[in-house]
C-alpha cells in the first residue's frame, strides 16, 4: 500500500513542481496570487503543521493509504510535501475540534462509515504559509457538518478540501475567512451516491488590504442529488473578496437539484469584488440556478434608519449584519453560530474602515 | 398561432439547410498557404497604400508568434493554416458603377438568398453590401446615403477614398494584437464593410451585409469598421451563410464599432454559416472578435444575435462604455444542434461613471451539441454608479447535449450594482403536453416554445429580420424532438 501511495507522490510532486505555486494567469487562480507571497522551494520546504485537537467518538489512523484526490493544485503540494498527517475515522458518531496552532504544511483524511455522524471544527489562524490539504470521504447515509473559522491573518493560508459523498449522505459546510494576504479555501465535492447531498455556506468579511478566495466545485455525478451554496462577501478599503463556484451536472444524473447565490458588498472605493457562479450541465433532468450581485448599502435602507435617529456607523453595522445572517441562518449548532457571530463582530469595525 | 404558420413555410422548405448551394463561378485566388507574400498579395490586389501593407505584415508578424487561444469550451482538431486559401474573389470584379455590372450569377445566389439587393427591393429600405467570399461585390442605395452624408462602402474602398477615417479608427477598439484570431484577421482580411455616420445623422435606413463562403478551401475574413460620429444613429444588420461541405471552413472576422458623444449603433446580427451535417461532418468554424467602443458621453451600443449556423461559435461582442453615461446592451440567442458548439457570450467593461449595461443571453441545446455563455461584467474604480443586469437562461433539449454558463463579475466600485441570474432547465412538461393537446404536433411545440423563450431576444431585432429569425429558430431545431 505505501508503494501505491509512494507513487501517488511522487506524481503530486511532479505536477506540483510542473505546475509551480499558482498565480493570476491560471484560470483558477485568477483572482489569488500566490506567487508574490511564497515560492515553490518554501511550499516544498515548508515545516509541519501544528495543531491541537479534542476528539470524541472518532479512531486515529495514519492516513497512509487513500485516494489522494484533491481539489486544486495546492492539494498536491500538501500530498507530496506535507510530513504531518492525521487520519480520522468515525464509526457512529464523533466530534472534533481541531486548532492549527502553527503555520506550516498537514495533510488530513476523514472517513465516516456508513450511517456515521460527524461534528467537525477547525479553526486555521494561518500565519506564514498554511497549507491544509483535508479528504473527507462520507459513506451511505453519513452526515457531516463541517465548521471552518479562518481567524484574520497575515501570509498565505490555503485550504483544500475534497470530499465525496456516498448514497444518501450529507455534507454540510460554513466557513468564515476573516481574510489574509491571500487566504483560500478550495473545495472539490462530489456526489457519487443517488441522493447525496451538499449544503455550503459562508461568510467573508475583509478589513483593510485583505483578501479571501472561496471557491467551490459541486460535482452531481449521480441522479437525485442536492446542492445548494450560499456566500456573502464583504470587503473594506482595498480588500478583495472572491468566489469562484463551479456547478458540474453530469449525464445521467437526473433530478439533479442546484442551487447557488453570491452576493458581495463593497464598503470603500478602492475595495474589490469578483464573482464567478459557473454552471456545466450535461443532463436535461435538472433545476440550476444561479445568482450573483454586488453593491453597496441600500441608500433607503440606509436613510430609514437614520431618519429614525440611528448614527451612521450604528446603521451601517446594522446593515451589514442583516447581510451576513443568511448565511449564519445555515448554521444549526448554536454555540457555533454564536461563535461566528462574535467573529464577526470583532470583524466589522476593520470592515467598516474603523481602526 | 403565427409561429405555426412560420413552421409550415419552414416545412415547405425542402432542405434543411436551404443555403447550402454553391455557385459555380469563376474565382480568383491568391496561393494556398499562409506568408508574408499572401499578405502582400492580397494588400497589392486591393490596391492599398503602403501604411495599409505595413499594418497588415506586422500583424502578420505578431500572429506567427501568437498560440491559439485554448480556453473556450470548443474542441476541434487542429487547424492547418498552411492549408488553405485566404483570398478568392470572383474574377471580373473591377470597380462597378451600378448593379448592371455585377456578374448575374452573383445577382442569382443573393436573390436565392433572399437578400434585398437590388433597386426593385427599394421598398425594404435596406442598404446592403455583400462580401461574397473575400470581396464585397455591391453596394446598394449609395446614392441615397451620400445624400445623408453617411459613408457605407466596402473597407478596401474606405481605405483608398478615406485614408484618414481608416487609419484614425482601424484598430482603435480591437488592437491589432488582440487575440490569436483578430490578429490573423489584420494580416490578412480581405474586405468588410465601413459605415461613417456624422454628425447628428439619424442614417436614413438600415444598413446590412451580406457575408457569403462561397469557395471550398478557403477562409473568410472580413472586417467592418463603423462608426458613430457625435449625436448620430445607425442600425446595422449582418447576415451570413455558406454552402454544404464535408470540410471545415474559417471565418474569422473582426468587428470594431466606435460611438462618439451622443451616437448609437445598434448592430444585428443573424449568423447561419453551414453548422455540418447531423453527424457532425462540415461547417464553418466561426472565430469572432466583435467590440464597441462606447467612446463619448452619452453614447449606445447594443448587439443583438441570432446564432444559429457555424460548427463552431467562438464569440463575444462587448462593449468599452468609456464615457460617461454611456449604454451597453448583449441580446443573444444561440441554437447548437447535432454536433455544434458554441461558446459565446459579452464583455461589458464599465470605465466612465453612470455607465449601464444589461445583457440577455438565451442558450438553447439539442442535440450533442454543447452552449456556453461566457461573459464578464467588469466595473472599475472610477466607473460610479455602474449599473449592469444580466439575465442567461439555458434550454436543454435532449440527454446528450450541454448547456453552460460561465460568468465573471468583477466590481471595483462599492456605488455600482451588478446582478446575474442565470437557470437552466429542459422544456416544461406541462407546456409541451398543452399544445400536444391541441393538436400541435411535437415539432412546432417546440418551435412555438423556444420562440417564446426567446422572445426577449427577437424584440431587439428590426422587423424584417425578427420574421427570418424566427423561422430559423424552427429550422435550427430540426430533428431534435422524437
Amino acid at each position: 500500500m505505501n508503494v501505491a501511495l509512494d507513487a501517488r507522490r511522487l506524481k503530486a510532486a511532479e505536477e506540483f513542481r510542473a505546475a509551480g505555486v499558482p498565480h493570476r494567469r491560471m484560470e483558477a487562480w485568477k483572482y489569488s496570487d500566490l506567487r508574490p507571497l511564497i515560492d515553490a522551494e518554501q511550499v516544498a520546504s515548508a515545516p509541519a503543521a501544528q495543531w491541537s485537537i479534542e476528539a470524541e467518538g472518532v479512531e486515529l489512523f495514519d492516513p497512509a493509504a487513500g485516494e489522494g484526490a484533491f481539489a486544486g493544485i495546492m492539494g498536491e503540494a500538501s500530498l507530496a510535501f506535507a510530513t504531518a498527517t492525521l487520519g480520522l475515522r468515525v464509526k457512529a458518531a464523533g466530534r472534533v475540534r481541531i486548532a492549527f496552532a502553527t503555520p506550516g504544511q498537514a495533510r488530513l483524511r476523514i472517513v465516516l462509515d456508513d450511517g456515521a455522524r460527524l461534528d467537525y471544527v477547525e479553526s486555521a489562524p494561518g500565519g506564514g504559509l498554511q497549507n491544509i490539504g483535508t479528504e473527507i470521504v462520507l459513506g451511505r447515509g453519513a452526515r457531516m457538518t463541517h465548521a471552518r473559522l479562518a481567524q484574520r491573518a497575515g501570509g498565505a493560508r490555503i485550504g483544500d478540501v475534497s470530499v465525496t459523498v456516498a448514497e444518501g449522505g450529507c455534507y454540510r459546510l460554513h466557513c468564515a475567512d476573516f481574510g489574509s494576504d491571500l487566504s483560500r479555501l478550495e473545495l472539490d465535492i462530489k456526489l457519487r451516491g443517488i441522493g447525496a447531498q451538499a449544503h455550503l455556506s459562508g461568510t467573508s468579511v475583509l478589513a483593510q488590504g485583505l483578501h479571501a478566495d472561496v471557491t467551490t466545485h459541486v460535482d452531481h455525478a449521480a441522479g437525485d442529488t442536492c446542492s445548494t451554496q450560499l456566500f456573502k462577501l464583504v470587503a473594506a478599503d482595498k480588500a478583495r473578496a472572491v468566489y469562484q463556484g463551479r456547478i458540474t451536472v453530469r449525464q445521467g444524473a437526473d433530478g439533479s437539484d442546484s442551487r447557488q447565490t453570491a452576493k458581495g458588498l463593497l464598503l470603500a472605493e478602492r475595495a474589490e469584488i469578483d464573482l464567478k457562479p459557473e454552471l456545466e450541465i450535461f443532463a436535461d433532468e435538472v433545476k440550476c440556478a444561479h445568482g450573483a450581485a454586488v453593491g453597496d448599502l441600500d441608500a433607503d435602507s440606509l436613510f430609514y434608519l437614520r431618519s429614525r435617529g440611528i448614527a451612521d456607523d450604528e446603521a451601517r453595522a446594522l446593515l451589514i449584519r442583516a447581510f451576513l445572517a443568511e448565511p449564519l441562518d445555515e448554521v444549526e449548532d448554536e454555540a457555533m453560530r454564536a461563535a461566528l457571530w462574535a467573529a464577526i463582530e470583532d470583524a466589522l469595525p476593520g470592515a467598516m474602515g474603523q481602526p | 398561432m403565427a409561429a405555426v404558420e412560420t413552421r409550415e413555410k419552414v416545412s415547405a422548405l425542402a432542405e434543411k439547410y436551404k443555403y447550402g448551394f454553391v455557385t459555380d463561378i469563376e474565382m480568383e485566388r491568391a496561393p494556398k498557404g499562409l506568408s508574408e507574400d499572401t499578405v502582400r498579395y492580397i494588400s497589392a490586389k486591393k490596391g492599398e497604400p503602403d501604411w495599409m501593407l505595413a499594418w497588415r505584415l506586422s500583424a502578420f508578424r505578431r500572429w506567427v508568434e501568437m498560440r491559439e487561444p485554448n480556453w473556450a469550451r470548443v474542441h476541434y482538431p487542429k487547424i492547418d493554416y498552411q492549408d488553405a486559401y485566404y483570398y478568392a474573389a470572383p474574377k471580373n470584379t473591377p470597380a462597378k458603377q451600378s448593379l448592371d455590372e455585377v456578374d448575374p450569377k452573383l445577382l442569382e445566389t443573393y436573390n436565392k438568398l433572399g437578400i434585398p439587393l437590388s433597386e426593385q427591393m427599394l421598398l425594404a429600405g435596406v442598404a446592403v453590401d455583400a462580401v461574397f467570399d473575400s470581396v464585397s461585390v455591391a453596394t446598394t442605395f449609395k446614392a441615397k446615403l451620400n445624400e445623408a452624408g453617411v459613408i457605407f462602402c466596402p473597407i478596401s474602398e474606405a481605405i483608398r477614398d478615406h485614408p484618414d477615417l481608416v487609419r484614425k479608427y482601424l484598430g482603435t477598439v480591437v488592437p491589432v494584437t488582440d487575440n490569436f484570431f483578430s490578429t490573423l484577421n489584420s494580416a490578412v482580411f480581405s474586405d468588410g464593410t465601413f459605415v461613417f455616420v456624422p454628425k447628428g445623422v439619424r442614417c436614413p435606413m438600415e444598413l446590412s451585409t451580406y457575408f457569403r463562403i462561397n469557395a471550398s478551401e478557403t477562409g473568410q475574413f472580413e472586417r467592418t469598421l463603423i462608426i458613430a460620429d457625435e449625436g448620430s444613429y445607425v442600425s446595422y444588420l449582418e447576415g451570413c451563410t455558406a454552402p454544404k461541405r464535408d470540410e471545415n471552413q474559417l471565418h474569422a472576422a473582426v468587428v470594431e464599432l466606435v460611438a462618439l458623444d451622443g451616437a448609437e449603433i445598434k448592430y444585428s446580427t443573424v449568423q447561419n454559416w453551414y453548422p455540418g451535417d447531423e453527424e457532425g461532418k462540415g461547417g464553418i468554424y466561426n472565430f469572432v472578435t466583435k467590440r464597441g467602443d462606447c467612446r463619448g458621453r452619452d453614447s449606445k451600443i447594443s448587439w443583438t444575435q441570432v446564432e444559429t449556423g457555424s460548427a463552431i461559435t467562438w464569440k463575444y461582442p462587448s462593449c468599452i462604455l468609456r464615457g460617461d453615461n454611456s449604454v451597453g446592451e448583449f441580446y443573444s440567442i444561440a441554437i447548437a444542434n447535432h454536433y455544434q458548439q458554441a461558446d459565446t457570450g459579452t464583455k461589458m467593461i464599465h470605465l466612465g461613471r453612470n455607465t449601464r449595461s444589461r445583457i440577455v443571453s438565451k442558450g438553447i441545446s439539442a442535440g450533442r451539441a454543447q452552449n456556453t455563455y461566457r461573459g464578464l461584467v467588469s466595473v472599475h474604480p472610477k466607473a460610479a454608479n455602474a449599473r449592469n443586469h444580466t439575465q442567461c437562461d439555458s434550454l436543454l433539449i435532449g440527454k446528450q447535449c450541454g448547456a453552460h454558463t460561465v460568468p465573471y463579475i468583477e466590481s471595483r466600485n462599492p456605488s455600482a450594482r451588478i446582478e446575474h441570474e442565470a437557470t437552466t432547465s429542459k422544456i416544461a412538461e406541462d407546456q409541451l403536453f398543452y399544445c400536444l393537446q391541441r393538436g400541435i404536433n411535437p415539432e412546432e411545440a417546440v418551435a412555438l416554445i423556444v420562440n417564446g423563450f426567446c422572445k426577449e431576444v427577437l424584440q431587439q431585432l428590426p422587423m424584417e429580420f425578427a420574421v427570418e429569425a424566427q423561422k430559423l429558430v424552427g429550422i435550427s431545431l430540426e430533428g431534435s424532438v422524437g
